[in-house]
């Protein structure tokens, strides 16, 4: 349990999808102009991290590892797929992006026109192939920890996404050099995220 | 003419509509990898080789490819190449895809590379595809290699992994400047570079 | 023909999937043995670095197989054929004989892992190696420094009574020369260390006696 929290936390904070490693940064920069946007968005990404990163954990464990495949007959044990890991979890996110983009086209239309081009991308949305690869790089212990991983990537990627879109909101009153104004500054007001983020390092429950 | 226009397909993505500070795309994954020179450039590469395959592959099939399934198909032709180049980074620089990581995984969600099959190789012949992909990738590598050269200086002291900073700096006081490996300091970085580019294309266009 | 038929589609993918498949199964076996082989070296390597030795890469498997031999030993500390039992290494180097034990737990975050080198008498440590998956970089992620593993060079695992108490890693410094400096702000990481080389080293513990005497 206590471990549960722990990559909760983790994976909030000190592991944030953005800030520690960039992830998701496309639509990141080109959606967080306003808050309501930033937040569907936002939301949307928790969703498919929550989802995915399960699945793909099982995949992975049952089907893609070296000597995964033993539940179905021990003469399977050499049988090493992990190659196609990167193919196999692409495809999930991708078909998994297609159900949620229908879902929210039926029961909430205003949204899907707010968010427009964007929902198709996040089938290419780093971050969350990056939640899966993540996941699998760290060997966690049981589906429940990924699912709790992915789910704390998640909220800490709508955490990034609407403070920057926040920030962006005010900052459109200020003055900028004019060849430093949209993306230029943008990037500048992540890194120094960053660093606030930064303070986070070392924190544990 | 035609000639003109090649050049332009090929130099275009380079500096004046570079992936990374003027389109926005591809920032995701690349900016992690660039602590050390040396990785930038590995990392610069797949993507090169990759984009440039992936869109020469979609090029030739895009006569074929239904409407429908078009984004699936292409991620498939891009994951496909990238375990190709993991594989392969696997096998002879192990050191590298060690440090890599997850990275080359992301090859595969990096918008250039979608961006590109999408934009230009589902409407142009193979041989452009391949220049327009070569050039992205190489524009998207400049800025790599541009940043990844300075975090490296200033917060390893090194370059390539050779000490270049004297040791008679770090006797008089010098220190590594460890917030430059720091992840933050790559977004700074590139924000810096976009002011910088920004700044002198503006110049250019009131001299006009 | 019409792209948008339903069949068209399924056809299309069918055969999309076959030839990625094969195209990537061909690749994937071809590059194989050599991927093997990295990691084979990539081990050796970090054996051979747990007795402070540090060679080029290509020089890694001549120099191990030159000095370095693989033993087996069983629970009560009897050297063994088998396969399945627990593995350690014997070196001759240049100074000497040296034993290397592999280590393994868990940081904070992920996995940590390492080696250990005795001096002949199995009690003064010759050299350490420890490598780690995901501990914070700054912190926990010193541990793989080498300004972390040169502290364990001549520190003893069994104490002034000849009681095994391994080496520890203490917040306020070493206090004695079964201790080494913890990682300041990260405390958890190098307890971890500490309960990693005192578990493992457990195991062998039989042996170690044994030979001892």
């Amino acid at each position: 349990m206590e471990n549960i929290a722990n990559i909760f936390v983790k994976s909030i904070f000190i592991d944030n999808m953005i800030f520690a490693y960039f992830l998701g940064m496309c639509s990141y920069l080109a959606v967080s102009k306003t808050v309501k946007t930033s937040f569907g968005l936002g939301v949307a990404v928790a969703f498919m991290l929550t989802i995915t990163v399960p699945i793909n954990y099982l995949i992975e464990k049952y089907l893609l590892c070296k000597g995964a495949m033993t539940w179905i007959s021990p003469s399977f044990a050499d049988v090493d797929l992990s190659f196609l890991t990167f193919i196999v979890f692409i495809a999930v996110v991708a078909s998994m992006t297609q159900l949620v983009e229908m879902v929210i086209e039926k029961f909430s239309p205003s949204l899907y026109n707010s968010l427009g081009i964007f929902l198709p991308l996040i089938a290419v949305n780093c971050a969350i192939l990056g939640g899966s690869l993540f996941m699998a790089e760290r060997s966690y212990a049981n589906v429940g920890e990924a699912a709790v991983f992915g789910f704390g990537s998640g909220i800490g990627w709508l955490l990034a996404i609407v403070s920057l879109a926040a920030i962006r909101e005010k900052i459109k009153y200020s003055k900028i050099p004019k060849a430093l104004d949209g993306l230029g500054i943008a990037f500048i007001i992540v890194g120094l995220m960053g660093l606030a983020f930064m303070g986070f390092m070392g924190i544990k429950l | 003419m035609e000639k003109n226009r090649k050049e332009r397909i090929f130099l275009d993505p380079l500096i004046r509509n570079n992936p990374i500070t003027v389109q926005i795309l591809g920032i995701c994954s690349a900016l992690a990898v660039t602590v050390k020179l040396q990785s930038a450039v590995v990392m610069a590469l797949s993507l090169t080789f990759v984009v440039a395959l992936s869109n020469v592959i979609v090029s030739l099939l895009r006569k074929t490819i239904p409407n429908r399934i078009r984004i699936i198909v292409q991620l498939v032709v891009v994951a496909f190449l990238v375990i190709v180049v993991d594989q392969f980074l696997k096998a002879y620089v192990f050191d590298i895809s060690k440090q890599l990581s997850v990275f080359v995984g992301l090859i595969i969600t990096n918008c250039i590379v979608m961006g590109r099959l999408e934009a230009f190789a589902m409407s142009n012949s193979p041989r452009r595809s391949f220049i327009d992909g070569l050039a992205n990738g190489l524009g998207y590598g400049f800025i790599l290699i541009v940043v990844a050269f300075f975090r490296e200086l200033l917060g390893s002291g090194t370059i390539w992994n050779y000490q270049v900073v004297p040791q008679a700096f770090y006797d008089a006081g010098y220190m590594n400047n460890g917030l430059m490996i720091m992840p933050p300091m790559a977004l700074i970085a590139v924000g810096l570079i976009v002011w910088i580019q920004r700044a002198r294309q503006q110049k250019k266009e009131e001299g006009k | 023909m019409d792209r948008n038929k339903n069949s068209y589609i399924f056809i299309y993918s069918i055969i999309l999937v076959v030839v990625v498949a094969g195209a990537l199964s061909l690749v994937a076996v071809l590059l194989q043995p050599k991927q093997a082989k990295n990691y084979e070296i990539e081990q050796k390597r970090n054996i051979l670095s747990a007795l402070k030795i540090n060679v080029e890469t290509k020089e890694v498997e001549s120099t191990y197989a030159k000095i370095v031999t693989e033993i087996a030993v069983d629970d009560s500390g009897n050297e063994v054929e088998k396969e399945d039992a627990l593995v350690l290494y014997k070196a001759q180097t240049d100074k000497g004989l040296k034993f290397v034990f592999p280590l393994s737990g868990k940081g904070l975050w992920g996995p940590i892992w390492g080696y250990l080198s005795l001096d002949e008498d199995l009690n003064t440590v010759y050299g350490a190696y420890f490598d780690h998956k995901s501990e914070t970089s700054g912190l926990g992620a010193e541990i793989a420094t080498e300004h972390f593993q040169s502290q364990f060079s001549g520190k003893k695992i069994f104490n002034a009574d000849n009681q095994f108490v391994s080496v520890k890693t203490n917040k306020r410094g070493a206090q004695n020369e079964n201790e080494v400096d913890a990682v300041s702000g990260a405390t958890i990481t190098s307890t971890s260390v500490s309960e990693m080389i005192e578990s493992c080293l457990n195991k062998y513990l039989p042996y170690i006696e044994k030979s001892r005497r």
